[in-house]
């Protein structure tokens, strides 16, 4: 009797859902937050390792250079003069954006001044190299 | 009790509104954002770029020069050093003149691995104050 009585309480709407709502609009709002809209290169390169490379969090628009001195962005291969375009576009978009370049450790260093030129000509000041942490 | 009826228009009128569809609705919007999010942290390094070739620097300052050739040697202070010895002699150059940054004139040619290693070991040193230029 004590058991029915417990269960005719909720009998005519089934579970209460207001607190798997509270527990999943929190999930929401994480994952609305934690996202990062980082545009990615879209190909692997082997980065060189630093044992002083530090994590930025805003770090979000990758550029890759190839060792044959290719260069990607944003699951593209663009050409050196596209470079300053495109981050123009995107640095109005949101202009608190910063940038990494992924060079392979093959790649020449002219190569990746050179993009860092075009990066700075667009109006980004903050560049950096990226480098695993790895290696101690 | 008439009006009152009147009002919630239904048999639910003991338990607010029904949360179902919005808990739908929430979980769509998580799912697009659990399946969209990418956790890519880059770490890098930052190195700075000469601003202008005709601007003299701060002449009261001069800066730590290490050249990185074609081959990927290194050379700090006119002698050939290993990439491992690069951190003491900056170490010995910067407690001569302890506001000194470091330049790092490479070769455009000169792979970025050994650049990365260059800034790496400059950053151990203790100074964080990087300017590259690169050379034909």
């Amino acid at each position: 009797m004590q058991s029915r009585r417990h269960s005719q309480e909720g009998e005519d709407t089934g579970i209460d859902l207001a607190p798997m709502l509270d527990f999943t609009i929190n999930l929401l709002i994480f994952f609305i937050i934690t996202t990062s809209f980082i545009k990615e290169t879209g190909i692997t390169v082997f980065k060189p390792e630093a044992l002083t490379a530090e994590n930025r969090a805003s770090g979000n628009l990758l550029i890759a250079i190839r060792s044959n001195g290719e260069i990607w962005m944003d699951r593209r291969r663009i050409d050196l003069r596209d470079v300053r375009t495109q981050m123009e576009r995107l640095h109005i978009e949101r202009p608190d954006d910063t940038v990494v370049i992924i060079a392979d450790r093959d790649s020449n260093a002219g190569a990746v001044a050179k993009v860092m030129d075009e990066v700075r000509l667009a109006g980004i000041t903050e560049i950096s190299i990226a480098a695993d942490p790895a290696g101690g | 009790m008439r009006k009152r009826r009147y009002q919630s228009g239904s048999e639910e009128s003991s338990h607010g509104i029904d949360l179902a569809p919005m808990l739908d609705f929430v979980v769509n919007l998580l799912i697009f954002f659990i399946i969209t999010a990418v956790f890519v942290k880059e770490a890098g390094l930052i190195v700075n770029r000469p601003t202008s070739f005709n601007t003299p620097e701060n002449p009261n300052t001069k800066s730590i020069q290490v050249q990185i050739l074609e081959t990927g040697e290194i050379w700090v202070d006119n002698r050939e050093v290993d990439a491992r010895a690069v951190r003491a002699n900056v170490e010995r150059l910067s407690a001569v003149s302890p506001e000194a940054g470091v330049l790092i004139m490479a070769d455009e040619a000169a792979p970025t691995g050994v650049l990365v290693e260059v800034v790496d070991q400059v950053h151990l040193g203790g100074i964080y104050n990087i300017t590259f230029s690169t050379s034909q």
